[in-house]
């Protein structure tokens, strides 16, 4: 009952909402959520392998920014391996797609 | 206005009418009703167009008491599937505004506007630029209350942009007592004609005497009438009288898992036979288990109810209890639910019956039942027959029940909200 005081509690408790139309609102909110591949240029494809060059040589941090549907990913590490042929690098183990990458940054 | 938040609540008028309206021109000049089917009891008048109000008509009023007043009455069956449509519409096109924008009802939206006012002008000018799109891109008039929370918003749309020429309204905050607080307390957000009654009978007559009374004072008197668990809403009550509200305009507000879900219908005519309620409580778990199993809940309590036929000498009861382990398998809920029925219904004919499930749990960890080896047989029976309802609707595979002379499932396979799609 004191939920009706407190933070949305008043409009949540009073609505009258068709589930089929909470299902709609849902549905165009999780839509608005997907992200959009960041298409990269031949410059910043030159920066992006560059730094992952060095980390991979020098033993450097790198700060990569990567595609995911929904989230904001980003991998912070040292890139131990880059397999050219299956198109992916390890960070501390785990292996990313190069295609992902839409931005890199080295410490 | 400036350090405030500049909040809008945009509504729809008539707003089913208005979009048949709008999908057929030949009607513009025409008094019209969107009602529902004057064959089953959900025949009363859902919407009614200005022109039809001029006659008389009013909402949720009988059809045949609508044609008395207004003969040549054009009467539209419901589409609500193409409402809900439009309404989406409607919020994509406040989303290019402000992305925060929170749907309240089918044409009710909540829109703050603090961040991005400054590209448009003034509200008022925001508020007149976003109506005349809406007129124009899909011929509905929307009324704008403006102010600075949610509900003021909505005050200043229900009493005064609903009534006034432009269809705009800024109610401010330190204006209250020349504006709101002398209305009656009837008009009053969350207030109908049973609260009007005990407000009177308290000695309130306007807004703005309930919004005057301290808050403790006010705690006593509903606590002398409702009893001691009344401060909450008494403190409801005293914040809508004096616009304080903080909740915020909150988009994401429909993902919140519910609490319960729950399926209710008023039938086409009386039942009064137990193995006809049944087949209604049958089909209604069915819907409700339905949903559960999409969503990968269980349920733990089971609840029934049942209004009586009798309008006079009203009868009934609503009734839950707790199954043994929490799930969302139709059978098992159902033989929960009749149990409930045979115990509690005392027999006289029935005109609505409603189920739902609560106290839910995640569906992907259950307990081993001894009592029921078949469990994972029809868990994979049910996960079949939903994704082939899911993909041709629910009326292509059946209980044998439903098609039985009380079966409602086929009727209300073809419904949103009790009326059709």
């Amino acid at each position: 009952m004191r939920k009706k005081l407190e933070g949305n509690g008043l409009w949540e408790s009073s609505r009258m909402m068709l589930p089929e139309h909470k299902a709609a609102i849902n549905e165009h909110e999780n839509a608005l959520r997907q992200r959009q591949r960041v298409e990269l240029d031949e410059q910043e494809w030159e920066h992006v392998a560059r730094s992952v060059a060095e980390s991979l040589q020098q033993r450097h941090q790198i700060t990569l920014r990567l595609f995911h549907p929904v989230e904001e990913l980003t991998v912070i590490g040292i890139v131990d391996r880059v397999d050219q042929m299956k198109g992916r690098f390890m960070v501390d183990g785990e292996w990313f797609s190069i295609r992902d990458i839409e931005g890199a940054l080295l410490d | 206005m400036s350090l405030n938040k500049v909040i809008l609540l945009a509504d729809c008028q008539s707003f089913y009418a208005s979009v048949e309206k709008a999908e057929h021109p030949e009607y513009r000049n025409l008094p019209v009703v969107v009602a529902g089917d004057p064959e089953r009891r959900s025949g009363i008048i859902l919407a009614a167009c200005p022109i039809a109000k001029s006659f008389g008509v009013t909402t949720a009023e009988r059809i045949g008491d609508s044609l008395a007043k207004c003969p040549n009455l054009v009467i539209i069956k419901p589409r609500m599937q193409l409402y809900i449509d439009i309404s989406m519409i409607i919020t994509r096109i406040y989303q290019s505004y402000t992305d925060l924008v929170e749907p309240y009802s089918i044409d009710e939206q909540f829109l703050d506007v603090t961040g991005s006012l400054h590209l448009y002008g003034s509200p008022e000018e925001l508020a007149r630029m976003i109506q005349t799109r809406i007129q124009e891109e899909l011929g509905v008039y929307t009324r704008f209350g403006i102010a600075e929370n949610k509900i003021l918003a909505k005050t200043a749309c229900d009493n005064y942009a609903k009534k006034n020429g432009s269809g705009i309204y800024i109610l401010s905050k330190d204006k209250l007592h020349e504006t709101l607080w002398t209305l009656p307390i009837s008009k009053m957000f969350m207030v109908g004609s049973r609260m009007t009654r005990h407000f009177n009978a308290m000695g309130m007559e306007t807004i703005g005497q309930l919004a005057e009374t301290p808050l403790e004072k006010l705690k006593m008197m509903m606590r002398r009438k409702f009893g001691k668990n009344s401060d909450i809403n008494a403190e409801l009550y005293w914040r809508i009288a004096n616009g304080i509200d903080d909740s915020p305009v909150t988009p994401g507000t429909h993902q919140i898992a519910p609490k319960a879900v729950g399926h209710m219908m008023t039938l086409p005519r009386d039942y009064g036979k137990l193995d006809e309620i049944k087949v209604v409580l049958l089909e209604l778990t069915e819907l409700v288990c339905q949903r559960c199993r999409g969503k990968g809940y269980m349920g733990h309590v089971v609840s029934v109810g049942c209004m009586g036929a009798d309008y006079d000498r009203p009868t009934g009861f609503s009734r839950q209890m707790k199954m043994d382990d929490p799930t969302n398998v139709t059978n098992q809920v159902y033989r929960a639910a009749v149990e409930l029925l045979k115990r509690h219904w005392d027999g006289h004919p029935v005109r609505k019956v409603g189920v739902s499930l609560s106290q839910f749990s995640a569906d992907d960890e259950y307990q081993l039942s001894l009592f029921d080896p078949n469990r994972e047989k029809t868990m994979a029976l049910e996960r079949a027959t939903d994704a082939i309802k899911q993909k041709y609707g629910d009326a292509i595979i059946l209980r044998a029940v439903s098609i039985t002379d009380a079966g409602q499932a086929r009727h209300r396979s073809e419904k949103i909200g009790g009326h059709y799609k």
